[in-house]
């Protein structure tokens, strides 16, 4: 069952990565580190899918996605979610002209390429349902009018996994339509002395006969480094990776082993597959293989499967984590078998 | 003189006269009784402070001057069968000697059966329990929940011995890998058995090198940087994920280290477990 597509041309491949070089080139003149967020952030734009950002604040989240969006010629919007935040203030609405006396639709900010739904787990859930259908179908509808959404069209959300307090936790099928959720760490030792180094050197900005102490957005530059023709030309580079039997057969089995692992009440569905698989591709091409390997699914799983996992009540109740399990399950591939 | 009390006969005619033997219509014990309009010569009479003991207890309900005398109501509660006198139970308020007061006799009868009827049974000889029998009531009891946790036991073992009887034996790593290696160098692999040849080889090398507890997404970048697990790892993805296969023809070669598996040879420091 091996998934043939076109191949990649090594010209192709090249050109690729030197746009991906290019994209990583921008986002580290302004955010330190953070190579692993870049590279998901990279995943889920080449192989449509759309992304989670768990982290506690201050990791410069939304400055990353913003010097993305700027790097990659990309229409942006961020809609900072908050507890009395309507489905129209996202999607749009109508609004009454009184020059026609018609109604006339006015979009929201869904409407563009990279939405940045920072905090994503403070609206109330019908604006998250709401938000979550759009990112599955990627059309909207507003009266009686249904809109497709720009391509490429890809959600960024973050949350944050503290200060649970007054927030509505997406529950596992809504999680499920991200394609990966990527956990950030603190930045190391040495990249945080840069981040303070970068950040002392930043000066003041005169503005009107005021001035405004600048910041990290403020030195961002906004010329692209590519246009949208490289993007699309990476999405079509990501779909024409190949995926081999045996590589197929390595997702089935993690998979399979989520449903069968004792701790595991609530194993990951076949669209953690998929997801694995789609981006394990977009991995192999930002790494310049034109195939995928088992490197791939090891570095992927976690984004890709952890969210799509529950424990049971006593496996948590005991102290273990899902990313302990699936260290457990990813360990155990390949090991001792019943015969 | 009549009675307030419906049941009680205690009519008198009125202005019954002093030193008179007035027998009572007799209550029974406990309930009260009233004797009105009886005539008393002297000063003012009053009851006596009621006494826990007493076998009488007396109240004046009202008391009107009647010429030399007063004309007092009475009532009366007798505690114990038997004839009373009231005058025992009255005195005058000015202290004077009740001395000319006439008998003021009443009944109260008992409604209990005559002496004897209320008697308890006499006691019937009986064995007496046996005195000590606790300490053999705990041995019995411990007795039998010994006997129930070791019966559940027995039945515990005996399920789980069938369930593994009835289950395939637990293959080692070395076990799985050695027919794997045979059949990759002699190009008979299945396509689920290369899956398995890779990752198992994946999983010999991490113990190997006692990677055991680094995370997965780690330990194959540290393996493809070992001098001899990366460039194995290397070709075995060449073959098996490459789209034109690369490297088939050295397989054999690769693998050949792994023919002659130990079983043993993965225990140790870092070793199969």
């Amino acid at each position: 069952m091996t998934m043939t597509s076109p191949q990649v041309s090594a010209a192709d491949l090249a050109r690729t990565e030197e746009y991906i070089r290019r994209v990583r080139e921008r986002v580290g003149t302004v955010v330190v580190g953070q190579d692993v967020v870049v590279e998901r952030l990279l995943i889920a734009l080449f192989s449509g899918g759309h992304l989670l950002l768990q982290g506690v604040p201050g990791l410069a989240k939304t400055l990353l996605v913003s010097t993305l969006s700027k790097s990659i010629d990309l229409g942006f919007a961020r809609v900072q979610f908050t507890i009395d935040l309507l489905p129209s203030d996202i999607l749009g609405s109508e609004v009454l002209d009184q020059r026609t006396n018609e109604f006339r639709v006015r979009k929201g900010p869904i409407f563009t390429n990279l939405l940045l739904a920072d905090e994503i787990n403070r609206a109330a859930p019908k604006v998250q349902g709401a938000l979550l259908e759009a990112m599955q179908e990627r059309k909207v509808t507003i009266g009686p009018e249904t809109f497709r959404l720009p391509a490429p069209f890809l959600v960024i959300a973050t949350q944050n996994p503290v200060e649970q307090a007054g927030t509505f936790e997406l529950p596992e099928a809504q999680l499920d339509r991200f394609m990966l959720v990527h956990r950030l760490d603190y930045p190391s030792p040495a990249e945080e002395r840069e981040v303070l180094r970068r950040n002392a050197a930043l000066g003041i900005q005169r503005q009107d006969k005021g001035a405004i102490v600048q910041t990290e957005f403020d030195v961002l530059d906004s010329r692209p480094v590519g246009s949208v023709t490289e993007i699309v030309a990476a999405m079509e580079a990501v779909s024409s990776i190949h995926v081999s039997d045996t590589f197929v057969d390595h997702v089935v089995e993690v998979v399979h082993r989520t449903r069968t692992h004792p701790d595991v009440e609530l194993g990951c569905s076949p669209r953690a597959g998929i997801s694995l698989i789609k981006a394990s591709r977009a991995r192999a091409l930002m790494h310049g293989r034109s195939y995928v390997v088992p490197e791939d699914l090891y570095a992927l799983a976690e984004d890709a499967l952890l969210h799509r996992m529950r424990l049971k009540y006593g496996s948590i109740a005991e102290g273990k984590t899902g990313r302990q399990v699936l260290d457990e399950i990813l360990r155990s591939m390949g090991g001792e078998a019943r015969a | 003189m009549s009675s307030s009390f419906p049941g009680f006969d205690l009519s008198l005619p009125r202005g019954a006269l002093p030193g008179e033997d007035l027998l009572r219509a007799s209550p029974s014990v406990g309930m009260p009784a009233r004797w009105n309009d009886v005539v008393l010569p002297g000063s003012e009479l009053v009851a006596v402070s009621a006494d826990r003991k007493a076998p009488l207890a007396l109240r004046i309900v009202a008391t009107r001057p009647h010429g030399d005398g007063f004309r007092y109501d009475f009532e009366y509660w007798g505690l114990e069968p038997g004839a009373h006198d009231l005058r025992t139970l009255l005195q005058r308020r000015d202290g004077s000697s009740t001395a000319d007061l006439p008998e003021l006799r009443v009944e109260i009868r008992s409604v209990l059966v005559a002496e004897g009827a209320a008697l308890p049974n006499a006691p019937r000889p009986a064995e007496l329990p046996q005195l000590g029998g606790y300490g053999a009531l705990l041995l019995a009891g411990g007795i039998v929940w010994v006997a129930g946790l070791v019966a559940i036991l027995v039945v515990g073992r005996r399920r789980r011995a069938a369930e593994s009887a009835g289950q395939p034996r637990v293959r080692s790593l070395a076990e799985r890998l050695q027919p794997l290696v045979e059949r990759a160098m002699r190009g008979e692999l299945s396509r689920e058995e290369r899956a398995q040849l890779e990752l198992s080889l994946v999983a010999l090398w991490r113990r190997r090198l006692g990677l055991e507890e680094s995370r997965p997404a780690e330990v194959i970048a540290q393996l493809k940087r070992h001098p001899e697990a990366g460039p194995l790892l290397v070709r075995l993805e060449e073959w098996l994920h490459r789209p034109d296969a690369r490297g088939a023809g050295e397989i054999p070669a690769l693998l050949a280290p792994y023919r002659e598996l130990r079983a043993d040879e993965l225990d140790g420091p870092g070793g199969a477990r």
